[in-house]
């Protein structure tokens, strides 16, 4: 047996070697946590010492095509506090009751929240200069000022669908604010503050700052000034008529960049709670989805015209007011018909049974074509959310009477964005292009970062088929349906429209939809204008009527603007026993009474004064009178 | 006289001041006003405590083996008493003080230095191989003062005084068989033990992915990695400590070693361990030059009680170990535990005056 001390020995320097043992294993466990851990726990430690206060970066500005203000940011601070850091809490809470006007209540329980860092929705944010001055002064610990913006629209109330508007928290909620919201957020700063674990500043740890920066700028292709003009022309139309809805859209028909585009009701993008959601949540011009009338009869002239199915000026064609197709009578918007003219003519006159022949001699197949191709049935791809289908019949469900109405425009079921583009590809030189109101973006730098290049789509109809489209309807504007819109020197060609409206299947009674499509000049359209009025009232509801004259001003303002030269010669307005006629007022001063009374002028003669030769006259000579109108003259 | 133990000694105690006086300095500061309190009364503990290991390093080693059975019953009894409601002090959860104020004592570090006498005395009373009647007794004076530390409950001491008295067992040489039944039984035990008391389970659990319960039963493991873990190999320099802002709680106490690592990264980490591995190398090397049985033995459990401590307390720290409430002997802050540390320190020293030929 081995003595005991001998054991002993043995057994000590085996526990020597086992304590060398561990402690080996306690360095590399040591390494590993200092070396291999290192990174992930030095995140998660500075997340553990650090509380941040988030910095609000500044949201991306809206401009128009030229570069004017749509949307911009005012500065509007926000309030937030640091519980912890808090010495005097009846004295902070009083302060914020008064200054952020909330109850004491309210007050007491913000200051005493228990997390590292608050913030108080809503009364804690967007503060005014005078708010953020009072608590500036007062200068508590724990309460802390952040950068913020609010959203402010220079241009009020316009383009308020289409931008849509923004929440609290500075994040889009709808419109362009929405889609976009990524770009025009930009990304949160931080002010990175290294606190113990009671929340109080840590001296010896330097806060970390990190700018908050900027969102990019959105350049739409809208011009304001042509929105401006839309935009009051929509606030006169509203007052006169009170109509339920309008609507109107201004695009370029060369490149479907959108000029303008605006509905009624509206609302201000900062006082969208005071409205009901479906205002704000439809942007009608691209949602409304109701039958266009005549306006739709321009793609059945355009496919007959690019199918060779007629001759305009050549052809004759008789309405008697009304056509038989498979039982059913068809009218003529006017009851008496037309009678005999020309296809021209039966465009100008907007003539039913003349566009039933022109589908009649398309056929089903043919014309449903082009009504596809045209875009209709299906979404344009404007860079705008809430757009929608249109519906269109089934094509095997196409009888006579379905062809036959399709043809001037009923039965279908079309958005005015559809309208818009595809009148566009009709006198633009034949091509589909794809709507759309943003342009480029740019960097808070002014650089710009992205183009939005201009799309088209498919060409539909020729060239040549397309100046025939262009020149025909010129004549319905100087000489058909369309003359309300008829511009001086401007050579506007257009279509109107009436629609009755439909409610759960059926026609509504004396409830119209009266629209207008019209673009100038008529040789190189530079602009396309529709407009829609649903349910003008004090007047009758004529697409003619109503909407012309509105999109005449439009157009003719615009083109000013758009600095488009006056044309020299242009189809000559036709004069109408509805129309007033005018007389220029000719110069009368030396002239004697009896030669006056002898002039037989269709004015009614005032004479002021005692002599017998005229000195003086009102309106001066060369100034246009309707008939009738009162000409003062003074004689010595 | 060992005079590189001596130093090395000294050394850990000056440095463990340090420590403690960058550690607690925040905590400190906020509880008393006074941001050197802790390291003062270290400060005063560690004088009085190397005046007693010089004491103790003159009193012949005998003097132990003489009355081992008398501290043995001294401490026993006072491990009886703490466990009286009213008598013992409950701090942390734990009702492991006795006395008033400052000068409250811990019986159980006074109970380990009793198991460690009376089982070396014990063993080496017989020169004959360990009979199982025998081991059967010296279990009993090692189970005994460890079942009423666990009534406390203090988990860390108890372990101390188990692993101590079965490393004395383990030098005697009882054979290898027994220690595996033993683990078998522990674990046996182990079990029972999280039966009876689930939370231990839960700390088991919350060491292997603290960040399930973070702020439950991870906290402290989360804590304590977050100071060591950003360190890196340097550290952030004296004083430099962030999880010493209230993050980690009592960063003077159990976990001063994260305190450690966080302001002296891995080099000073393993520097601290080394002048632990040093001290104990010192230790065996005395042990294995002790005159007789008794020194050699008493020697060798100082040593492993150091041991089982600094293994312990770092490997909580680092995360190898679930949380156990142990001091790191030199450096925690604690008058008893740096008293009997010292003391034991004392008894080394004096073993190593007498070197056998």
């Amino acid at each position: 047996m081995k003595s005991p001390v001998r054991t002993i020995k043995k057994r000590l320097v085996i526990s020597l070697l086992l304590i060398s043992i561990a402690v080996l294993v306690m360095c590399i466990r040591l390494f590993y946590v200092q070396v291999f851990m290192h990174d992930e726990l030095y995140e998660k430690a500075i997340e553990s010492w650090s509380r941040e206060l988030p910095m609000e970066p500044e949201r991306g500005r809206i401009f128009d095509r030229h570069g004017e203000e749509i949307v911009i940011n005012q500065l509007a601070p926000s309030l937030f506090i640091i519980p912890r850091q808090i010495e005097d809490r009846e004295k902070t809470a009083l302060l914020l009751s008064d200054v952020l006007d909330i109850s004491k209540d309210k007050a007491v329980e913000f200051v005493n929240r228990k997390s590292s860092i608050e913030k108080l929705h809503p009364e804690g944010r967007k503060l005014s200069f005078q708010q953020v001055r009072e608590i500036e002064e007062a200068s508590l610990p724990g309460v802390y000022i952040a950068d913020d913006y609010k959203r402010f629209y220079p241009q009020g109330r316009a383009l308020s669908h289409v931008l849509g508007f923004i929440g609290v928290d500075n994040r889009g909620l709808s419109g362009l604010e929405l889609i976009h919201d990524e770009k025009l957020y930009g990304e949160q700063g931080a002010i990175e503050l290294f606190t113990d674990a009671k929340g109080k500043e840590m001296s010896d740890m330097p806060s970390t700052f990190q700018k908050a920066s900027p969102g990019n700028d959105l350049h739409l292709t809208i011009d304001l000034r042509v929105q401006k003009i839309v935009e009051r022309e929509l606030n006169n139309a509203q007052e006169k008529y009170d109509p339920d809805q309008i609507i109107a859209i201004a695009m370029s028909p060369k490149t479907g960049e959108i000029l303008a585009i605006a509905g009624r009701p509206d609302f201000h993008p900062n006082e969208y709670q005071k409205v009901k959601p479906e205002v704000y949540n439809r942007v009608l011009p691209i949602w409304s989805t109701y039958e266009p009338g005549s306006t739709f009869k321009i793609i059945t002239l355009a496919a007959a015209l690019e199918e060779d199915k007629v001759d305009l000026l050549d052809e004759h064609f008789f309405d008697s007011g009304h056509v038989e197709i498979g039982g059913v009578h068809l009218h003529c918007w006017q009851r008496e018909g037309h009678g005999q003219q020309s296809f021209l003519e039966v465009v100008q006159n907007s003539c039913n049974p003349g566009f039933i022949e022109l589908g009649n001699r398309l056929g089903k197949d043919v014309l449903f074509d082009y009504i596809r191709k045209f875009g209709f049935g299906s979404k344009t791809g404007v860079d705008l959310t809430g757009e929608s289908d249109g519906i269109l019949f089934k094509e095997e469900n196409v009888g006579p009477v379905e062809l036959a109405t399709t043809a001037f425009g009923q039965g279908v079921a079309v958005t005015p964005i559809q309208q818009i583009t595809a009148v566009s590809a009709a006198i633009n030189g034949g091509i589909v292009p794809v709507p759309g109101v943003t342009k480029k973006w740019t960097d808070d730098g002014g650089e710009t970062v992205e183009e939005v290049p201009v799309k088209m789509k498919h060409r539909v109809i020729s060239e040549e088929t397309s100046k025939k489209v262009r020149e025909a309807l010129e004549t319905v504007v100087a000489q058909g349906t369309g003359r309300g819109a008829f511009v001086d020197s401007y050579r506007v060609g257009g279509k109107t429209g009436t629609a009755q409206k439909v409610k759960d299947g059926k026609y509504l009674k004396d409830n119209y939809i009266v629209s207008f499509i019209g673009f100038a000049p008529a040789d190189d359209p530079e602009i396309i204008v529709y407009l829609a009025v649903d349910h003008p009232k004090n007047t009758v509801q004529f697409g003619g009527v109503v909407a012309a004259p509105v999109v005449g001003t439009i157009l003719e303002e615009s083109l000013s603007v758009l600095n488009v030269e006056p044309r020299k010669v242009q189809v000559e307005k036709e004069i109408r026993w509805l129309d007033p006629v005018t007389y220029k007022v000719p110069d009368l001063k030396g002239k004697t009474k009896k030669e006056l009374n002898s002039m037989l002028m269709p004015l009614k003669v005032e004479i002021s004064g005692q002599g017998d030769k005229v000195i003086e006259q009102s309106p001066q000579p060369g100034v246009t009178l309707p008939e009738g109108s009162i000409l003062r003259v003074y004689l010595d | 006289m060992d005079r590189w133990l001596l130093l090395l000694i000294v050394i850990c105690t000056v440095f463990g001041i340090g420590l403690i006086d960058s550690a607690s300095s925040v905590w400190a500061l906020d509880r008393f006003g006074d941001a050197h309190f802790f390291s003062k009364r270290q400060g005063v503990f560690a004088f009085a405590g190397l005046f007693l290991m010089v004491m103790v390093s003159r009193i012949d080693y005998f003097v132990w083996r003489k009355y081992a059975k008398w501290i043995y019953l001294v401490s026993f009894l006072l491990l009886i008493l703490v466990l009286i409601p009213g008598v013992g002090l409950v701090r942390n959860g734990s009702q492991s003080w006795i006395g008033a104020g400052p000068l409250s004592i811990q019986p159980a570090e006074v109970a380990k230095l009793g198991v460690l006498f009376l089982t070396a005395g014990l063993i080496s009373r017989s020169s004959k191989k360990i009979t199982s009647v025998r081991l059967l007794q010296l279990m009993g004076v090692i189970i005994l003062p460890f079942g009423a530390v666990m009534l406390q409950p203090d988990l860390g001491s108890g372990t101390v005084i188990l692993g101590t008295g079965f490393a004395l067992l383990f030098l005697a040489g009882v054979s290898y068989r027994f220690f595996l039944l033993l683990f078998a039984a522990g674990a046996a035990g182990f079990a029972a033990l999280i039966i009876s008391a689930p939370y231990r389970l839960q700390r088991i659990t919350s060491f292997l992915d603290p960040w399930e319960d973070p702020l439950g039963a991870g906290f402290q493991m989360i804590q304590s990695l977050y100071a060591s873990g950003p360190a890196g190999l340097f550290g952030f320099g004296l004083s430099n400590s962030r999880q010493k802002h209230f993050y980690l709680p009592e960063p003077q106490n159990d976990f001063i070693f994260a305190i450690a690592a966080e302001e002296f990264g891995f080099a000073g980490g393993t520097l601290i361990m080394l002048l632990f591995l040093l001290i104990i190398w010192r230790g065996v090397l005395i042990a294995l030059h002790a005159p007789d049985p008794f020194a050699m033995l008493c020697a060798g459990g100082i040593v492993m009680m150091i041991g089982i401590q600094v293994f312990i307390n770092i490997s909580v720290v680092i995360g190898l170990i679930p949380v156990t409430g142990i001091t790191l002997p030199f450096f925690s802050y604690g008058g008893s535990s740096l008293l009997v540390i010292l003391f034991s320190c004392g008894i080394l020293l004096n073993i190593s005056r007498s070197r056998s030929v």
